[in-house]
């Protein structure tokens, strides 16, 4: 019983970390820049959904503005803060990101306290079993939405144009634009879909939890650096199982390795211990 | 002569300095990003708490530390061979952390109750600032002999192309160890000099926010200028002493300044200096 | 007399292709080889596995008298191999004299300790300024790279080989993107070096200065080794002429 509790558990806590990372390494996958400030737009999302739910009593139009003004709001970013500096070295993008990301939690602790907000009657909170197992809605949505949504990604990816016009970007934005894509858009878009789908994590997570807090990006955020990077730096499906295999790992690490090191630990000691046998991820193929 | 205050200030400011430019060495010589540097400031300052706790003299204990310090250093320098740039960040970004999760769950290292009432050095107040920048100004000499000795000049090479460098015959792994363990190694003795002056370590102190604080001391002074650096660590880490107010903001000043920075100047303080003495030659 | 140089079957697979294919050939010391073939007959990849950046997954490459399997390639470029570069890759954060400088102290950089004790560079450059003076580019010895025409970063590469002081020099390509009168000074220069006494491999395109400058030469098609002898020789053979005319003819021009 306790391994089918700690598998569920991992499942649910790779979702949100699915969540977060797919927009990371959509990111990356197209431009090459570590958006760390990308947990930001996450925890603004929980923000959002919180005040919004709140205030009209729905979690499905929460989501929805959460998400449009989210994912805008990444456009933005791009525009503003990345673009400029994209033909810099790799190390100027990823130092603008951290430094956008510190501010950004700082801002959110000024503009909505320190101590976080929570729901005043949060939904999907009734109980369901399965195997035995007693889980919330909020639990069962999070890591069936996680998975659909990415699965639907990683399905678009392949088989629309929208998709093919994505890979061929990424393969080469040259050749690319010579074949008449327009690749500003797939940009624009690209940060909007990854922004959009991070703040659906951050609402759904505050939900779980029942609280979001300036800080509570800055977990997800680390590790979600960690699973782009096992799973192969801008693949979708290889985030996608690298994201519920760390949850999982995570899982039955703090019970057998809890003595020696924390969760955190746990989930880069195992991220070092993969890079030095397979430098190029998990599942990421050679260069 | 300096009142106490002033006195603590100019020690956290020799401590800062000497971290920083132990980053400089292998970030801006070397060109090895390292998102994970305050865990040697911590394996320096929780080497020589416990060891002085153990009863070893101060001096030895600080040493020790930094020579504990230096060789995970190496070790973790291993992991920039087999991987580069953004994996190197993460990499290290993860050492990081694997610091911070152990020494947590570690009762021996203090927990997270942290280590205190270990044996001071026996200097006073003014003895001990004069120690640290004793320390600081070791430090920066050693950093402008290295960038013009051959060992300067070869990170150079690695710094900007590794393939081309190991052509010319420079043996780029031994070479990024070798900034990897020198510093770390002072990282270490920083983190000594940290533990003493401040007389009580936690694994809080050494964290990822710590991490980022040093990167942005080189980032601001501008990567791989010695005293670009030491006046960006000198001035980022007394500013929050000296305004009060700024210490609420201050990380979002330090969040806010590193953007900027790379934003509109990305060399930094000295890329900075440097544009504006141009436009000062090439203007009549 | 041993050979200088000495290529033993040597074949090299990515993945399921083969690159080069039971290669072997020889060359003794003060000869001036040529390394040619058409587009994809393998000549980068045997140079890559010459230097040590591919390993080859059958046979050896042995540099005078000794295997240099297990080497790396500083390893390598210790052991008497200077190598130019196709690609140009100048240091652009360095003065040409100093992207010099910095190979001419290659027994200062054997290692990061000895590197340490050491600062002066005056002897390092004062050879470095000689070089440049050799590859004919020592007016632009102050000059930051970014700034010049590929021709002198051509001779850069050259110059940064030289300072080595190899035993055998590689030339991967050194007359591509140059036009025809660069060219044909660059290999004039290289015919130099060779009368002075230094063995060059030369893995070239263009033909013509390939077959008026080599004493020997060395054909490789699609990872095979098709010729081998004295350049007229091996180009009237019709299995040679057919690699090339198959090809699309062009290159046989000379």
């Amino acid at each position: 019983m306790l391994y089918v509790e700690l598998f569920l558990q991992g499942l649910i806590q790779g979702s949100i970390y699915a969540l977060v990372a797919v927009g990371l390494t959509l990111v990356y996958g197209l431009l090459r820049i570590l958006h760390i400030a990308h947990a930001g737009l996450f925890t603004l999302g929980g923000y959002i959904g919180v005040l919004v739910t709140d205030a009209t009593g729905s979690l499905a139009l929460a989501l929805l503005v959460a998400a449009v003004t989210v994912g805008l709001l990444g456009m933005a970013l791009y525009r503003v803060c990345y673009e400029p500096i994209l033909n810099k070295p790799p190390f100027v993008a990823l130092i603008a990101s951290i430094g956008l990301f510190i501010a950004m939690e700082e801002i959110y602790r000024i503009v909505f306290g320190p101590y976080g907000l929570s729901y005043q009657a949060p939904p999907l909170q009734d109980s369901v079993v399965l195997w035995g197992m007693h889980l919330t809605q909020a639990e069962l949505a999070v890591m069936g939405g996680g998975v659909v949504v990415i699965a639907v990604l990683a399905l678009l990816a392949e088989k629309t144009r929208a998709g093919t016009a994505w890979k061929a970007t990424v393969t080469d934005p040259q050749m690319a634009q010579s074949f008449g894509i327009d690749t500003v858009r797939v940009r624009y878009l690209n940060f909007f879909i990854g922004s959009a789908l991070a703040a659906c994590a951050g609402v759904m997570v505050a939900l779980m939890n029942n609280l979001v807090e300036p800080t509570m990006g800055s977990v997800p955020s680390y590790k979600a650096l960690a699973i782009i990077v096992l799973g192969g730096l801008g693949d979708v499906r290889g985030t996608l199982i690298a994201a519920l295999a760390l949850g999982v790992i995570e899982a039955f690490g703090t019970i057998y390795l809890g003595d020696l090191m924390d969760r955190d630990a746990i989930a880069f000691a195992f991220l070092i211990v993969v890079l030095m046998i397979r430098p190029q991820g998990l599942l990421g193929r050679k260069a | 002569m300096l009142d106490a205050y002033h006195i603590s200030l100019l020690t956290v400011m020799g401590i800062s300095v000497t971290f920083a430019l132990s980053l400089n060495l292998i970030t801006g010589f070397c060109g090895q990003i390292s998102l994970g540097h305050a865990a040697f400031l911590g394996i320096g300052a929780y080497g020589a708490a416990l060891l002085s706790k153990a009863g070893l003299p101060v001096p030895l204990g600080l040493a020790a530390g930094a020579l504990l310090a230096g060789a995970i250093g190496a070790v973790v320098g291993l992991t920039s061979l087999r991987v580069r740039h953004d994996f190197l960040a993460i990499t290290t970004m993860g050492v990081g952390f694997l610091f911070l999760g152990i020494v947590r769950q570690q009762d021996a290292l203090g927990g997270e109750m942290g280590v205190s009432g270990f044996p001071g050095t026996g200097l006073d107040k003014e003895g001990f600032m004069v120690l640290v920048l004793a320390v600081a100004a070791a430090t920066a000499a050693f950093s402008l002999y290295l960038k013009k000795s051959w060992l300067g000049f070869a990170f150079d090479a690695v710094a900007e192309d590794e393939d081309t460098a190991r052509l010319l015959g420079v043996d780029v792994a031994r070479f990024k160890l070798a900034a990897f363990a020198m510093g770390c190694a002072i990282a270490g003795l920083a983190g000594g000099l940290y533990a003493h002056n401040v007389r009580f370590i936690d694994p809080d102190s050494f964290g990822f926010v710590e991490s980022i604080t040093v990167l942005s001391m080189v980032v601001i002074g501008g990567i791989g200028s010695v005293w670009g650096v030491i006046v960006a660590a000198a001035g980022l880490s007394v500013l929050p002493l000296w305004i009060q107010f700024i210490e609420d903001y201050k990380l979002l000043i330090y969040g806010g300044l590193l953007f900027a920075v790379m934003r509109f100047s990305p060399g930094g303080l000295a890329g900075a200096v440097a544009a504006v003495a141009r436009r000062g030659r090439t203007e009549p | 007399m041993t050979a200088l140089l000495e290529a033993r079957d040597v074949t090299v697979r990515f993945g399921g292709v083969t690159a080069i294919d039971g290669v072997s050939f020889a060359m003794e010391p003060g000869e001036l080889l040529g390394l040619i073939g058409p587009n994809g007959a393998g000549k980068t990849t045997m140079m890559r596995a010459i230097t040590g950046v591919v390993t080859p997954d059958q046979g050896t490459v042995v540099l005078a008298g000794r295997d240099l399997k297990g080497l790396g390639t500083a390893a390598r470029i210790r052991r008497g191999l200077g190598l130019s570069q196709q690609l140009v890759r100048p240091f652009r954060d360095m003065t040409v004299l100093d992207n010099v400088a910095l190979a001419a102290g290659h027994a200062k950089t054997a290692g990061p300790w000895g590197a340490l004790a050491r600062v002066d560079r005056s002897a390092e450059r004062d050879r470095a300024r000689d070089l440049l003076d050799r590859v004919g580019i020592a007016d632009v010895a102050d000059a930051w790279p970014g700034n010049l025409p590929l021709g002198f970063l051509k001779r850069l590469e050259v110059a940064r080989a030289l300072a080595l002081d190899p035993q055998l020099l590689l030339l991967d390509e050194p007359l591509a993107g140059l036009n025809q009168i660069e060219a044909g000074q660059l290999a004039d220069t290289i015919v130099d070096l060779n009368r002075q006494g230094l063995s060059i491999v030369l893995i070239e395109h263009n033909l013509g200065e390939v077959l008026r400058i080599c004493t020997r030469i060395v054909v490789l098609d699609n990872g095979r080794r098709i010729g081998m002898g004295e350049p007229r020789a091996v180009m009237a053979d019709p299995v040679v002429r057919a690699a090339y005319l198959g090809e699309g003819g062009g290159h046989a021009a000379a």
